[in-house]
């Protein structure tokens, strides 16, 4: 797994958004690293995420994998404090709670293509930073596309 | 720093909650038994309570005499956890079903839920994960849900098609139908006819081409796929431009669950608007089958005759909203629908020969339609940049929240909504994915009312009106006790008696109806379920309550037991 940083982190810094307690309490909704899942030979997409000390993040913050289907997220709280992960999952959402410096698995299944949010829902979590996407790529099978000649996208 | 502390496996949300898991095993409701599912009225086995989409029951231990009794037995509380699709747009717009003393309904963002209908008790759940990236025009709602073959059916806001194990909530299969980056999505309740489960798609201010399609009720597998637009060539083509790229991004969506005629063998669906909404100088020509009833072949998927309520709609008016049959005293099979355009049809459902139409909303500025039919637009957006106001608004003077009729009174109640629009076209190139609107339409703020209106479908007179100074904007129910249920958008639920109008009771539900009303029996004691929830596309029917309370409870009623 990979991260990806530019310019627009200076951006984020420069404005106090990527951290604690500096220009707001929390990271914004949708800041942050972006990181990539790897396919096994089992067709099962895996990734990390770390929720780093005093940051009230998810890191990477956005996490994209190739296309829909199973997942197996490894999530290590690195934090000095307790938090937790609810996860979107096809069936139930899937809840996970990480006390002070642990490590735990999530597995999940989910549609391709599709952007989905989570977040730790524990004394506002969520409001002050640790919020994350897991971003499915890809595109729906043949069989449920249009018939009709390509057409222009964005 | 020593080793991490083992946090173990994520587990299910509703392993940490009072769900049962399990629930009981019912008789299979087959096509044999929902064909039959007015001689069962303790139940409500598919979407409208029967194949004919009278929204009609024979129970009538609820009557007009004791219906200031009612009172609630309990409440189901939908609620949300955590990050969800759709948080502006939540809504609780299912109709739900009950089969022997089993509830199935559906809820906003993905959920399905079965619950005991006596206690409210929470037996399993489903949630199906939906992408906070679909292109959905008005919210992250689900209609309902079909049951049989031991099953339940559900169309997911990402265009899937799941069957779920009707005594677990686990799922069967998963078939994907539509193209979210197309601009489609689901919302529609699928009904099951023979062994398939029928479902359109939605999408129609993406430019998509619109579509039905019929699955096997066991596998998942397409049956047929039956194309609301035709391509170049196929009939109807010639409605629209014979040089363009129109007819691919037609519209036309089928996202209102068809009725049926078991005789006929035909499905008669409701299709929605031409893309782009608006701007009809970049589709030249009437835009079949957008705006229509189409009698489909449910052993084909062919289009045997279709009626178009408004060619060339240039004013949002989606025909999707229900088609109730009903036989007139002479045995001729009829068919009404209420159109957005404010317009009341009838119309024979053996050959689509209009018998009968007639305005049933009190302002139409659009244009008018002659009783022979005839459409001559007056008033629509024409030059760009140019507002135009027009009656009804862009949600019409009724939406797709369905109307009832009661075969004792002969009347058919309409959810009526009096609120206008005002567009300013703007013509913009299509891109996957983006609203296709082609205007920019800002519906009225304030200006508006609403009431149910009973009509006589076999003379076109209105024999009562029950006024209300808000649109209505939800289903109706109507029942041989006599009365009639309907929702109110600032919340009231409310009994009216059928022959007259008159309110008889009410209850305060705390937050606006958009949904679909049901009654059903349990043990020899009639129940009446609502589930409530403002929101949705409110700022398309009534933007005055953009800002009224949300919530997403169901409501279910009856009498005292003692």
């Amino acid at each position: 797994m990979t991260a990806t940083a530019d310019e627009r982190a200076d951006v984020l810094h420069k404005a106090g958004l990527d951290g604690q307690n500096r220009t707001a309490l929390g990271r914004m909704l949708g800041t942050g690293d972006v990181g990539y899942a790897e396919e096994g030979a089992d067709g099962i997409m895996r990734a990390e995420v770390r929720i780093p000390e005093d940051q009230l993040i998810f890191s990477p913050s956005i996490i994209v994998f190739p296309h829909g289907g199973d997942i197996e997220l490894t999530i290590i709280n690195d934090d000095k404090n307790t938090h937790c992960a609810l996860l979107p999952h096809n069936g139930d959402p899937k809840i996970i709670w990480l006390v002070n410096h642990s490590k735990g698995t999530a597995r999940l299944n989910l549609d391709g293509p599709g952007a989905y949010w989570y977040g730790s829902t524990t004394g506002n979590d969520e409001g002050r930073g640790l919020t994350a996407a897991l971003v499915m790529g890809g595109e729906v099978p043949d069989s449920a596309k249009l018939d009709r000649p390509p057409q222009p996208r964005p | 720093m020593t080793d991490y502390v083992d946090a173990g496996e994520a587990v299910a949300h509703r392993t940490l909650s009072n769900v049962k898991g399990e629930a009981p095993a019912t008789r299979n409701v087959d096509y044999d038994r929902i064909q039959g599912a007015r001689s069962e009225p303790e139940n409500w086995l598919t979407y409208y309570g029967t194949y004919d989409g009278q929204r009609y029951s024979t129970l009538n231990q609820i009557t007009k005499d004791n219906v200031r009794k009612l009172t609630p037995a309990w409440v189901f509380q939908a609620g949300s956890t955590g990050m969800h699709s759709g948080a502006s747009t939540y809504s609780f717009e299912a109709t739900p079903l009950v089969v022997d003393g089993v509830m199935y309904v559906s809820g906003p963002d993905g959920k399905v839920w079965a619950i005991d209908p006596k206690t409210g008790d929470e037996l399993w759940r489903y949630k199906h994960a939906s992408p906070f990236d679909t292109s959905l025009c008005c919210g992250n709602v689900n209609r309902g849900v079909a049951v049989g073959h031991g099953k339940v059916y559900m169309y997911t806001l990402n265009a899937h098609l799941i069957a779920l194990d009707a005594t677990t909530g686990e799922k069967v299969w998963d078939t994907t139908n539509g193209d979210v980056r197309a601009g489609e999505s689901g919302s529609a309740a699928p009904l099951i006819v023979k062994d398939m489960v029928v479902v359109g798609s939605a999408g129609g201010e993406f430019g998509v081409r619109g579509h039905l399609d019929a699955f096997d009720a066991q596998t998942g597998e397409r049956r047929w796929r039956c194309y609301t637009v035709p391509k170049p060539g196929e009939p109807g083509s010639e409605t629209w431009p014979d040089d363009g790229e129109a007819w691919q991004r037609g519209g036309a969506n089928c996202w209102i669950t068809p009725t049926y005629d078991p005789e006929l063998e035909l499905l008669f669906q409701g299709t929605g608007n031409p893309a782009p909404d608006f701007d009809g100088g970049v589709r030249e020509g009437d835009n079949l089958y957008t705006d229509s009833t189409v009698a489909i072949d449910v052993n084909t998927g062919e289009i045997r005759w279709h009626y178009q309520f408004t060619p060339h709609d240039l004013w949002d008016y989606d025909s999707t909203m229900e088609n109730v049959l009903f036989d007139a005293p002479d045995g001729r099979k009829l068919l009404a629908h209420a159109d957005k355009n404010g317009y009341f049809f009838v119309i024979d459902r053996t050959n689509g020969e209009l018998v009968r139409v007639f305005p049933f909303v009190d302002r139409i500025t659009w244009g008018e339609i002659t009783p022979d039919g005839k459409v001559t637009p007056k008033i629509y957006p024409d030059e760009e940049g140019v507002p135009v106001h027009f009656w009804p608004g862009p949600a019409g003077g009724k939406e797709w929240t369905h109307m009832s009729y009661n075969p004792e009174t002969g009347l058919i109640y309409i959810p009526v909504q009096e609120v206008g629009a005002t567009a300013t076209r703007r013509r913009r190139e299509f891109k996957e994915s983006i609203p296709y609107w082609g205007a920019g339409v800002a519906v009225d703020l304030d200006d508006h009312y609403g009431f149910v209106s009973a009509v006589d479908p076999l003379t076109g007179e209105e024999k009562w009106r029950w006024n209300h100074e808000y649109p209505m904007c939800a289903s109706n129910v109507t029942t041989a006790g006599g009365l009639v249920f309907q929702g109110t958008p600032s919340g009231e639920f409310v009994a009216l008696d059928a022959t007259t109008g008159e309110k008889l009771w009410q209850f305060q539900c705390g937050s606006g109806h958009h949904s679909s009303p049901i009654t059903f029996e349990v043990d020899g004691r009639q129940y009446v379920a609502v589930p409530t929830g403002w929101g949705g596309w409110v700022e398309g029917f009534l933007p005055g309550l953009l800002g009224a309370a949300a919530g997403d409870a169901l409501f279910c009623f009856a009498l005292p037991e003692d």
